[in-house]
């Protein structure tokens, strides 16, 4: 059996072929992790007890490889997700041995399915963060040259697909935390239109922009674990009541003939020249299939930077108020008095990066500063938003690389915090209008590292968004896996 | 931005304490600078129009999702217990509390 | 001229009621009271990570239905905002609460005052807001028990226009007869689900600014809100008389010194870091569903006064008096139910119950003489069955013992002779006892035909039917 080849479909052909059994494949998957995830650092948590009961279960149950989507699918989850039994840390000090009371409706929804949960993923601490070096743990590292980032923050989930240690995996994207990833891990990766998918159960960071989705090596394995992910949940009073369409069946006879695909001139400017290069010939073979470029404007996305880093830091220094030593988690040593339990815990249970976004929130709501930056930040967000919304009274989607520049050494970014922030400069308008998009591999660079394409749509519209991406993906040609996944 | 980009010392530590953290010195001199340069680049926002914001709508949204009034009953816990970093007779434990209230 | 002609106080107070909803504000958990510690919290309300509030239907219906009953405008979009502040009765280390734009502005309620008068009370807000759990306080350590953290609140501002610890008074029990009369709150302050904070200031009379206001918490029983308040404002005059600065604070009544004293100062003042809800679209209530409520809201007190006035012919003293409370009109109801007479009914309450229940101080809900029972008794009267007079000691009997009219009754052979062949001895035997008097009423003396049947009344221990009696004296007399 050789993972590198699975996709869900293929998981499912080899199960109803009777190849192997849920079993056989968890314990192959099993067996890869342990061997590639000192060198990889892709998962936090892997329990082989928790895994193989999922699968036994699934082996009395094989004639309903028919039935479910995800018939012993294995899957990662990034460990901002509570399962209930898993332990779910955040990549946090603050939560180290906290074990879920609960599941999260996304991932119940995965088990329904009938996929197995592999493990949980590593990540930046509270998905603070654009290369997984923020992990309290150990940083996650790129398949294609373990020298350098994942991207981040869900760059555990994206490693862990790009390394075949996962078939596909979830991860939450609040400025980028999919897109960019997958974008330098060489794979695909989704950010669902705001309330597409549910929250419930997803460690919070930033409560207006965070969304679920999915990471796969193929639109079409992103496609079918997003129509099992989506959905109203009662749970969650900000996710939507819009129907799901069945988004992998809406992929066959995709066209891009007619299609009027959005390009913002202004945004290539800052671009790396390989990574432009690439763009344009992502775009060209677009053309060559039918595709009507128009030329559209984002007037204020070039404040996104500044719009994000006040509202995500503001909603974030009360989301992570709860973490006070009292009621879950980490409690400093030797604390005696109220006050040392929260000053000592949180002291020393968040790490550097967090702490830098705790109080910039923390700043900008106290008094006297809230309408100056929470407020300001609100108004410039709806004007980024509605930007958006008057392109698209001329096009039907947009795409613009997925980030400037490609996967970074450790440490190149980590001293200048708005450096690090300029990475996420492509994905974070896309976040603050609230709309989906995803981001397709698109080539590589001369040495060697993948480049993305991000295709972004409109509200609710992932439907058409998936086509198009398909459509590219299918134009592109077979995208590589890199060098050391051999098994 | 009324606040200044160069905040203080006092103006760091504060933040801290309304935030709850703790910091060394190292971290006080630390974060003086970088929260420093994160408020100097958003000062970029004092720049933008924004009088029309008030007649943009929000992201289309379904109405408010409400819960009907019905008790359901968590059944364990035990498990919410179990996560505390100090418990005593099925109670959250902390120090001796100054009753504010 | 005394320091209370010299200083006027500004009173406004704010008070938090519990809601009587079956679940908590944003989770499923139940909300009752007296659970053991901790039995009734769930991830939601211990704030566990990833989770969500979802708005409870019934707790905006309940709001709604205060916002109703004090007038109010309701705004047909409100928001949620994010309170924050640490301490380790709340879990997520911010409450959930309305703060810039609050689902109810502009109400007010009228208030009755000793000496006859009645005063108008604005309301400025009502909004919606979840409770914290509760510290309990073990000497070397502090313990959370989170079964109230999550329950729903509305937290009721009024304007500041109280100028004494009277109004303050009626205030306060004039909101909580609102509420309870809508079915809103419990309305207990004992049990903690209704409580009170005052803000209070003096000013020299005629000063048009207002005096520095001191916040005062505590004040959790009725028996104690106009002695706390007094207490304040006196503390507050002799301060100034002193020659001292009132400073902004927060002091907490002490109920077994009755005194109060310094919780906090201003300094310690909370930057609570308002923000909108993010989890929590803006709470849309249409006037479709304000209709709904309306229809379904129960009676409130001034309507329910007109109807007694109305209907059942009551003067308006006297049916204000009834609908003092929804229990003391559900029990007068009740009574009138049975024995048809609504003025006999009211006097038997008003007179008889009520004045028991105040010698007693209990509270009608406590009576021990149901409003069957009661109509049962007066039924009896005036069937005449027993006469008036005994029908009090009856009840009487029926308050100390519990037992009803009828066995009392029987017990002590009270029932009323209303029969002649038993009567007739009896008049002849008083009439042998007084021949004087026999042979003045036949000179004609007819006055003392009262003297004859209050004789037979005493010979009977009151037990004969007096009409009964007239008749007979008169036929045998003037035979």
């Amino acid at each position: 059996m050789q993972l590198k080849e699975f996709t869900i479909e293929r998981v499912i052909a080899g199960y109803r072929k009777q190849e192997f059994s849920p079993s056989e494949l968890a314990t192959s998957y099993l067996d890869a992790i342990e061997e590639q995830n000192g060198r990889l650092g892709a998962f936090l948590q892997v329990d082989r007890d928790l895994v193989l009961a999922q699968a036994a279960a699934l082996d009395s149950r094989r004639q309903e490889v028919n039935k479910l989507p995800l018939f012993g699918v294995p899957i990662a989850i990034k460990d901002n997700f509570l399962v209930k039994n898993w332990q779910a840390t955040a990549g946090s000090k603050i939560l180290k041995g906290y074990v879920s009371p609960y599941t999260a409706t996304c991932v119940e929804k995965l088990e329904s399915a009938g996929a197995i949960i592999i493990g949980k993923t590593n990540l930046d601490e509270f998905a603070m963060g654009s290369s997984t070096e923020n992990s309290a743990y150990f940083p996650a590292k790129n398949p294609w040259d373990t020298s350098r980032v994942t991207g981040g923050s869900s760059g555990g989930s994206a490693s862990a697909v790009a390394a075949a240690l996962a078939v596909g995996s979830l991860g939450s994207d609040t400025g980028g935390s999919i897109r960019q990833p997958a974008r330098l891990c060489g794979i695909v990766g989704l950010k669902p239109t705001y309330g597409r998918v549910s929250r419930y159960g997803i460690i919070a960071f930033a409560s207006s922009l965070d969304q679920v989705g999915p990471f796969g090596r193929t639109v079409q394995d992103v496609a079918s674990l997003l129509e099992v992910i989506s959905g109203y949940d009662r749970n969650d009073a900000t996710s939507s009541r819009a129907i799901v369409p069945h988004y992998s069946d809406h992929l066959k006879g995709a066209t891009l003939k007619n299609v009027r695909v959005g390009i913002a001139r202004d945004w290539l400017e800052g671009v790396d020249g390989e990574v432009r290069k690439s763009f344009d010939e992502a775009v060209k073979l677009m053309i060559k299939d039918g595709a009507k470029i128009v030329d559209i404007s984002l007037p204020h996305s070039r404040y996104a930077l500044s719009t994000y880093y006040i509202i995500a830091p503001c909603e974030a220094s009360s989301n992570l108020a709860r973490y006070d030593g009292i009621h879950s988690g980490f409690r400093a040593e030797g604390v005696t008095d109220l006050d040392s339990v929260y000053f000592k815990s949180r002291g020393q249970g968040f790490g550097a990066e967090v702490k830098l976004r705790i109080m910039l929130g923390t700043y900008a709501l106290s008094a006297g500063y809230y309408d100056a930056f929470y407020g300001k930040a609100n108004e410039v967000r709806k004007l980024i938003q509605q930007d958006f919304l008057t392109a698209y009274e001329d096009c039907d989607c947009i795409v613009m690389p997925t980030s400037p520049s490609t996967a970074f050494k450790f440490g190149e970014k980590a001293a200048d915090p708005i450096k690090m922030y300029t990475s996420d400069i492509c994905t974070l308008p896309v976040s603050l209008a609230g709309l989906p998009a995803l981001s397709v591999p698109c080539g590589l660079d001369s040495q060697g590292l993948p480049i993305g394409l991000q295709f972004i749509g409109k509200h609710f519209e992932e439907s058409h968004l998936l086509k198009v991406a398909h459509k590219y993906e299918l134009e592109r040609g077979e995208f590589p896996l890199p060098a050391g996944v051999d098994y | 931005m009324s606040g200044s980009s160069n905040l203080d010392r006092e103006d760091v530590l504060k933040i801290a304490r309304l935030a709850r953290l703790e910091l060394d010195e190292a971290e006080v001199a630390l974060y003086q600078d970088r929260l420093g340069r994160v408020l100097e680049y958003v000062r970029e926002l004092n720049q933008v129009k924004t009088e029309k914001a008030a007649t943009v709508k929000h992201v289309p949204r379904d109405a408010v999702s409400i819960r009907e009034d019905r008790a359901i009953e968590f059944t364990d816990r035990e498990a919410l217990l179990r996560n505390a970093p100090a418990q005593i007779e099925e109670h959250f434990l902390v120090p001796t509390v100054i009753e504010q209230n | 001229m005394s320091l209370s002609e010299k200083y006027e106080a500004v009173i406004g107070l704010e008070v938090h009621a519990q809601l009587l909803t079956e679940s908590k504000m944003f989770c499923g958990c139940r909300n009752a009271y007296g659970a053991p510690p901790n039995t009734q919290m769930c991830p939601v309300c211990t704030g566990q990570p990833g989770t969500l509030p979802v708005i409870n239907q019934f707790a905006v219906e309940l709001g709604v239905r205060a916002a109703l009953a004090i007038k109010a405008e309701i705004h047909h979009e409100s928001v949620f905002s994010r309170k924050n502040y640490f301490y380790p009765d709340l879990p997520k280390g911010y409450q959930i609460s309305q703060y810039e734009r609050p689902f109810c502005t502009r109400g007010k309620i009228l208030i009755s005052l000793g000496d006859g008068s009645e005063k108008e009370i604005g309301i400025t807000r009502i909004h919606f807001e979840e409770d914290a759990g509760k510290n309990l306080h073990k000497g070397d350590h502090t313990q959370v028990d989170l079964n109230r953290a999550g329950v729903p609140l509305i937290e009721i501002v009024s304007e500041p226009d109280m100028r004494t610890a009277e109004e303050a008074g009626q205030y306060l029990r004039t909101l909580r007869t609102l509420l309870r009369y809508a079915n809103v709150t419990d309305g207990d302050m004992e049990k903690g689900n209704f409580r009170c904070d005052a803000n209070i200031s003096v000013r020299p009379r005629g000063q048009k600014e207002f005096g520095t206001k001191v916040e005062l918490k505590n004040i959790n029983s009725f028996r104690f809100v106009e002695k706390a308040v007094e207490y304040e404002i006196d503390r507050q005059i002799r301060a100034i008389e002193g020659g001292e600065t009132i400073v902004q604070q927060t002091r907490g009544w002490n109920s077994a010194k009755n005194v109060s004293e310094v919780m906090r100062e201003k300094e310690d003042a909370h930057d609570y870091r308002y923000f909108p809800e993010p989890d929590l679209a803006p709470l849309q209530i249409s006037d479709k569903w304000i209709g709904e409520i309306k229809n379904e809201l129960p009676e409130l007190p001034d309507q329910k006064k007109s109807r007694f006035e109305s209907s059942y012919g009551l003067s308006g003293y006297d049916a204000g008096v009834l609908t003092a409370s929804r229990d003391l009109a559900n029990y007068f109801e009740g009574v009138v139910d049975v024995c048809k007479d609504a003025k006999t009914s009211a006097n038997w309450v008003m007179n008889e119950l009520l004045g028991r229940l105040n010698a007693v101080g209990k509270d009608i809900v406590e009576t021990p003489v149901s409003a069957m029972e009661l109509a049962n008794l007066i039924s009896k009267v005036q069937s005449g069955a027993i006469s008036g007079k005994i029908g009090k000691t009856v009840f009487e009997e029926m308050f100390e013992t519990g037992k009803t009219a009828e066995s009392i009754i029987e017990a002590q052979g009270l029932k009323q002779i209303s029969d002649p062949s038993a009567l007739e001895p009896v008049v002849r035997k008083v009439m042998e006892a007084n021949p004087g008097q026999v042979a003045g009423y036949k000179a004609g003396k007819v006055k003392l035909l009262g003297f004859f049947v209050g004789q037979v009344m005493k010979e009977t221990k009151g037990q004969a039917n007096p009409g009964l009696v007239n008749d007979i004296v008169k036929k045998l007399l003037d035979s």
